[in-house]
């Protein structure tokens, strides 16, 4: 199956595979608790475009990312809407559909 | 024959017989279910006038050996004779001692016939006279004279002026109550603007606080506060009400903190100033008292310790040039038997009871107990009960869960009572609302038992000690908490294998500082102490201890002279890896302090407490404070805001910002109404421990730390964290025990919510400013309240504050401001707010304890007389 392509935000991935590790990457650089920077901002908002439920998420508008604690110790990517809710989402399902 | 001799026959041989006579017979007096004796000897046998002269010749003495001869002797013949003259001579007697308060209790029981002057000679009548006056003191800011014993007054003549003074007496002998009766006259007559009293534990602040309270009355020319905040101390400052400020020895760094330069205070009194010994806050109560005496080189020093055997050595810390006093007592102002409890031969439920008395011992008689004592719990339960029925009774144990296990076992025991006494149904409502409905302590002080220990809400706490003094509550049954430092006396005290800590076998200081707990002055003639299985030598290593008194020593002194342990353990500081740090519970906070103090004096050999190593060893310290020094830009200022905390942490921590590179803002806590903060405190803990110091640990917990520093913070109630633990707990499916719960919660909001992580975070946070400072982000710091203070009180809304600053407990405080919508309201507008609902308090489903603090605090009636009739 010949790789696919993916733009999130300024950057163009050649293989889905890229695009992952690239937010894995970023996920990683940051500590829970932490506030996302305003690059990464750019590309994690490109992300969610591409989240099977992306208008569900979304809601009422996106003010910020955090990272947070995920379950079993892990951490993951947190959305925070401008009516003061936040929701996980996972990054994978974002690049990969599902 | 000398008199000494004299003394020394009298109680050797001379009176032998009828002193063990009449041992015997005032100690029947004050144990319940003894077996009947009816054939041994009574008080009619004994020859009464011989023993009063002996009595008299030994009151002569200031040997503790022959007073309290002294005292047996006015005691029995008051209360075990029905001869007038007898009761007279006794009473006399007991005027010789100055046990002035013993009499008033004679007189108030109507074991004497009133108008004992009118019935004593000419001469008996003139001595009499004389030593009352000799024995009074004019307390200046009531204009009323107090009459005291030997120690109080040599208190009272010597601490006037500009010394320092180190008063040392057995527990029991008015230092209290006397020392904040000079207090109070030192600021209404003196130009005392600001007084700090330290106490140890927040336990005996808030009971110094309310004691002061109650002693000041409705004077508005005295303001006391327990809060590290600016108001009241710039108030005073500038003119207004003086204040006395009760503290911890954090808090009193804290209020350091918050004023910086400004600090200055004029007179200090550390209460139990024995603790400067105590392992890891022992060096932080130390650079207290140096830090306000660097503050102010007039500063004057009041150290107050229990039965100690060198309250001098406190005074070598004074500046060169101030005078210093030691005020030393040993006498006994109250009986304390000391009596062993054997088990009678194949009788479990009979055990016989022997006074030990220097040297000699006494068979007092048998106890009956109401079951067979299967296991130690049983046995410590069944006697305490069965010994103390009466009330007024302690039992300790050895921790907080054995604690209500024993006091479960003695409310069993006591019959049902037909109605619940209103004030101890009152605290068991607030027991139930306050931390959970099925919280052990209420269906116990329904039946007047109770358990206390160190973690419990100061409200409950207090309340606790005060229905036990009044009687209600019959046996307390208590842990080490009451070692460290809560003013509470009992008539009996009932111990088996007591421990310090955990498993450390009680040193015999330790266990007479608080068997010395037995005998309210002027509520009882006697205390007694019953140690069960006294030959078993796991309860007993080294035996029931006999009377010994505390040696006080500095805690960097004993860490000094355990060798190069402490240079060792310098030298290894400065590593990057501090998982791998042995020994720092030993030496953290003194190392922290020798490096401070090295940083501020270029060497420790220009400190004081050089004056009591040797020069060899104090070389070797500088030499490995010097290595680390070179490697430290922070400044002394700052590392002096944060005792116990490391200066090599705080550079290392530096070093950690600077090479931090996400963006700086994440470095901050988040709000604590942020959905971010519970995530950022974890990292913040995690990078404290990586750089500053392991405290935190071990690092699979750190998120329950987090959990709980956020929840306090966010100003959640006891009840309310607890009932969340438990909702975690049948979520994920774990099991757990109520009883265990509640304590861990209890625990680990005063261990790391209020203990830990104000003093690491605050730290963190100084070090943060001082990076945003450096990389021109002066824009992220935020000048509202500090966070140390945020998380000594469980705050972080303005009118949680403010609530607090009106003098509720936290319990209260946080109960109101779940009633009230806003979060920014003023100490007035917090007033205003209660004022105008004053009619509807009980109907807001309050504990009736908290409705109480909240009218007596924020309600003063003589307000509203004063207000009305203006």
């Amino acid at each position: 199956m010949p790789a696919k392509p993916i733009d999130l935000g300024p950057l163009h991935f050649a293989k889905r595979g890229d695009a992952v590790a690239c937010l894995n990457d970023m996920l990683h650089r940051y500590d829970v608790g932490d506030r996302v920077g305003a690059n990464d901002t750019v590309i994690l908002r490109a992300a969610l475009e591409h989240h099977p439920d992306a208008e569900a998420k979304k809601g009422c508008g996106i003010t910020h990312f955090s990272v947070r604690t995920a379950d079993f110790g892990t951490k993951c990517f947190w959305l925070n809407r401008t009516d003061g809710t936040t929701e996980k989402f996972s990054h994978r399902a974002c690049i990969y559909g599902t | 024959m000398s008199l000494v001799g004299l003394q020394s026959w009298l109680l050797q041989e001379g009176i032998r017989d009828d002193l063990d006579a009449i041992i015997r017979l005032t100690v029947r007096t004050e144990l319940d279910n003894l077996v009947p004796e009816p054939a041994a000897p009574s008080a009619v046998a004994i020859d009464w006038p011989r023993l009063l002269l002996a009595g008299s010749i030994l009151a002569r003495s200031d040997q503790r050996i022959d007073q309290e001869a002294a005292l047996r002797i006015a005691t029995a013949a008051i209360s075990l004779t029905d001869d007038q003259a007898l009761k007279d001579a006794g009473a006399v007697l007991l005027g010789k001692l100055s046990n002035f308060r013993a009499i008033t209790l004679a007189n108030d029981r109507r074991l004497l016939t009133a108008g004992l002057d009118g019935r004593l000679g000419v001469a008996l009548r003139l001595e009499s006279q004389r030593r009352e006056m000799d024995r009074s003191i004019l307390v200046e800011s009531s204009g009323a004279w107090l009459q005291v014993n030997d120690f109080q007054q040599r208190f009272w003549t010597n601490a006037g002026g500009g010394s320092w003074l180190s008063a040392s007496a057995p527990t029991a002998s008015g230092k209290t109550f006397l020392v904040l009766q000079w207090l109070i006259d030192q600021l209404s007559a003196g130009d005392t603007r600001v007084a700090v009293y330290l106490a140890p534990t927040r336990a005996l602040v808030s009971e110094i606080e309310t004691t002061l309270q109650g002693l000041l009355g409705k004077t508005k020319r005295i303001e006391v506060s327990s809060l590290p905040l600016r108001d009241k101390y710039e108030a005073a400052r500038a003119g207004g009400a003086q204040v006395i400020l009760v503290f911890t020895q954090e808090r009193l760094h804290l209020l350091a903190n918050v004023l910086g330069d400004a600090f200055s205070i004029d007179l200090l009194i550390v209460d139990e100033a024995h603790k400067i010994g105590d392992s890891q806050r022992g060096v932080i109560l130390q650079d207290a008292v140096e830090r306000a005496s660097r503050a102010n080189s007039k500063l004057k020093v009041v150290f107050i310790s229990p039965a100690t055997q060198n309250p001098e050595a406190l005074l070598t810390d004074a500046p060169d040039g101030v005078q210093t006093v030691a005020v030393d007592s040993d006498a006994p102002t109250v009986l304390q038997n000391l009596i062993v409890a054997n088990q009678t031969q194949r009788k479990p439920k009979l055990w016989n009871l022997t006074v030990r008395q220097q040297g000699s011992t006494v068979p007092v008689g048998t106890l009956q107990l109401a079951s067979t004592p299967a296991g130690l719990r049983k046995r410590l339960a069944f006697i305490a009960a069965a010994a103390g029925q009466r009330g007024g009774t302690l039992v300790y144990t050895n921790g907080a869960g054995e604690s209500e296990d024993v006091a479960d076992l003695v409310s069993q025991l006591l019959p049902q009572p037909g109605s619940i006494d209103p004030e101890l149904a009152q605290l068991a409502d607030l027991a139930r609302k306050g931390v959970h409905p099925n919280f052990r302590l209420a269906p116990l002080v329904e039946r007047g038992v109770a358990f206390h220990f160190g973690n419990m809400p100061s409200l409950i706490r207090l309340e606790i000690e005060r229905l036990f003094r009044s009687g209600k509550i019959r046996f307390l049954v208590c842990t080490s908490t009451l070692i460290e430092g809560v003013n509470l006396s009992c008539r009996t005290i009932v111990l088996r294998g007591p421990r310090k800590g955990i498993g450390h076998p009680m040193e015999a200081h330790d266990f007479w500082n608080l068997a010395g707990r037995a005998g309210r002055w002027g509520n009882e003639f006697q205390g007694n102490i019953i140690c069960i299985d006294p030959e078993d030598t796991e309860a007993w290593p080294t035996g029931v201890p006999s009377r010994a008194r505390y040696p006080i020593k500095r805690e960097s002194d004993a860490v000094l002279e355990l060798g190069d342990g402490m240079a060792d353990y310098l030298s290894r500081r400065g590593v990057s890896d501090l998982s791998s740090l042995k020994d720092s519970d030993k030496f953290e906070q003194v190392g922290a302090y020798l490096l401070t103090t090295f940083m501020r004096l270029g060497s420790i050999s220009a400190a004081s407490l050089s004056k009591r190593h040797d020069a060899a060893s104090l070389a070797k310290l500088d030499q490995a404070l010097a290595a680390l020094a070179a490697q430290i830009e922070i400044d002394v200022d700052l590392t002096t805001r944060h005792p116990g905390v490391s200066a090599i942490g705080l550079q290392r921590l530096l070093e950690a910002f600077r090479s931090y590179a996400g963006d700086v803002e994440n470095l901050l806590p988040a709000e604590v109404a942020s959905e971010d903060s519970y995530d950022r405190f974890v990292t913040i803990m995690g990078r404290i421990n990586k750089h500053l110091f392991p405290a935190f640990e071990p690092e699979k917990v750190i998120r329950l730390y987090a959990l709980i520093v956020v929840q306090w913070l966010k100003g959640f109630s006891l009840a309310e964290m607890i009932r969340r633990n438990i909702e975690w707990h049948r979520t994920t499916g774990r099991t757990y025990s109520l009883p265990v719960l509640i304590r861990n919660t209890m625990e680990l909001v005063e261990q790391v919510a209020r203990f830990k992580a104000p003093k690491y975070l605050s730290a963190y946070m100084d070090v943060l400013h001082m990076h945003l400072r450096q990389i021109n982000r002066e824009d992220l710091i935020d000048h509202g309240l500090d966070i140390g203070t945020q998380l000594e009180f469980g705050i972080s809304s303005r009118t949680l504050l403010s609530l607090m600053e009106l003098g509720l407990s936290r319990m209260s405080a946080v109960a109101l401001y779940e009633k009230i919508a806003r979060d920014d309201l003023s100490k007035e507008e917090c007033v205003a707010w209660v004022t105008e609902r004053e009619g509807q308090l009980e109907a807001m489903d309050f504990p009736v304890i908290i409705v109480r603090e909240l009218r007596e605090r924020l309600l003063p009636l003589d307000d509203v007389d004063s207000n009305s009739t203006a």
